[in-house]
């Protein structure tokens, strides 16, 4: 009996301190963002799509080879003795944001953004060219950059 | 002449009670998303009006919208009559209520036992559209709903009398006019009774902690899961409008009702009663759900021997 009485008031007890608990919280700003309107800024180390500084890029080939999907191109030609980029396809449809270009990258010319809005209407959108200074303008002004 | 006026005036009540049940129901399902949305640090709905207060609004127009899909092998009658046998009951209850000094639809001289009576009619809805779905999961939620209403009716009704008796009358309005000096609550006897009249009319209610009837990690969502569309929303509108009745009656029994200084009675009476409704929904949003074996060992070994003794208490109080 005096087990059973004891039992009771705990139970008792724990149901006022539940209570408390959710009532404390009721009152407590949200942690939650009211997503389209309002976002999170990323964190440095995110890895949003793959984004590129042309001038900086010595034309190495290392992430071409690095790259575990094979979703980077890159062509180039000679002029005088010294490589110019010609083009920089990057294919969004295979690339696993391992960020693995990024770190192989000698120049640091190849780096992740942080755009994460990646969906698009139109496959073929996919195929980005890195070389286009435009390329995210669809997709970041949406985004924080 | 009479007659003609007499319909004329029962239908303007009527409307005003319907008007007030639809009002009502909105706002109590945009109010419980809030809460729960505060109390889990989230905003809930914020997107349709001030802060989503028209968000019930959308929901209704886009429930009326939806297809209505039978079941092929549903038991058409039955399943087609629950919606309504669910929703009438709590509609029903709104006639005794006293919102005012004299705003009452009819007070009833057996106010109460009106009131017993009707919450018990509500299982047989619930259990209609868990049998007419023709579904395992529909069928257990109303099974399991018939049996927690009828063991809960015991200490509800228990707990209601001794209201009653200590009024010395059934009438809603003579309980509310005995509490002029002293509300009930204030009584430590009528204190324990209205707990115990909470407790099982949240399970009365279906509502979580006692939501085995429509649990939905188990049952899906128990008697309404093959329903859809309207038929859907009039069972949620049945919920809510019995989660506003069991708080009015509360209300009414144990807070002195429409009494209470300078504000009018009418918004005295809703602030209690919408009062009692929030702790309801913070309670919902607090505690886990129970075990079918623990909801009704709760109400036969707990519940019902405290109504008793506090029926005998109070017996002995009043003949003291």
């Amino acid at each position: 009996m005096i087990k059973y009485s004891k039992n009771f008031v705990i139970g008792i007890w724990s149901l006022i301190k539940g209570l408390a608990v959710t009532m404390k919280y009721c009152f407590r700003p949200a942690v939650t963002v009211q997503y389209p309107t309002e976002k999170r800024p990323m964190s440095d180390c995110y890895r949003g799509l793959v984004g590129l500084h042309r001038e900086k890029c010595i034309v190495c080939y290392q992430c071409v080879k690095m790259c575990p999907t094979a979703c980077l191109a890159i062509t180039h030609k000679l002029e005088d003795k010294k490589k110019i980029l010609e083009t920089f396809k990057y294919n969004m449809e295979l690339c696993c944001f391992c960020g693995l270009c990024e770190q192989v990258c000698p120049a640091d010319a190849i780096v992740m953004t942080k755009i994460y809005e990646i969906s698009v209407y139109d496959r073929k959108k996919l195929d980005i060219n890195l070389l286009d200074d435009k390329k995210y303008d669809e997709w970041t002004h949406t985004t924080i950059k | 002449m009479l007659s003609i006026l007499t319909i004329i005036w029962a239908l303007i009540v009527g409307i005003i009670v319907l008007g007030f049940i639809a009002a009502s129901a909105m706002f109590l399902i945009w109010w419980e998303r809030k809460v729960s949305a505060h109390i889990q640090s989230r905003y809930g709905p914020m997107r349709v009006g001030w802060h989503g207060v028209l968000q019930s609004v959308a929901d209704a127009v886009k429930l009326l919208l939806k297809e209505n899909i039978i079941p092929a092998e549903a038991d058409k009658l039955v399943w087609w009559l629950a919606p309504f046998i669910a929703v009438v009951p709590p509609v029903m209850a709104f006639v005794v209520l006293p919102f005012g000094k004299n705003l009452i639809v009819k007070d009833l001289n057996v106010g109460v036992l009106y009131l017993m009576a009707l919450s018990s009619v509500s299982v047989i809805g619930i259990f209609m559209a868990g049998w007419g779905s023709n579904n395992k999961y529909s069928l257990i939620g109303g099974m399991r709903s018939a049996a927690q209403i009828i063991s809960y009716e015991l200490p509800l009704i228990l707990s209601m009398i001794i209201v009653a008796m200590q009024a010395g009358s059934l009438s809603m309005q003579k309980i509310v006019l005995a509490q002029a000096g002293c509300w009930n609550i204030f009584h430590p006897n009528l204190a324990i009774a209205f707990f115990v009249y909470l407790t099982s009319a949240t399970a009365e209610i279906n509502r979580v902690p006692f939501d085995i009837p429509e649990a939905e990690s188990e049952l899906v969502a128990g008697f309404h899961t093959e329903y859809s569309g309207m038929k859907f929303a009039m069972f949620f509108i049945g919920e809510y409008t019995n989660l506003f009745i069991i708080s009015a009656i509360a209300a009414t029994l144990f807070f002195g009702g429409w009494q209470g200084p300078v504000l009018p009675g009418v918004v005295w009476f809703l602030i209690k009663s919408y009062g009692i409704v929030f702790v309801l929904m913070w309670v919902r949003w607090t505690f886990p759900r129970l075990r079918v074996d623990q909801l009704m060992g709760f109400a036969w070994k707990v519940l019902t021997p405290i109504s008793f003794f506090n029926l005998a208490l109070t017996g002995w109080l009043l003949i003291k």
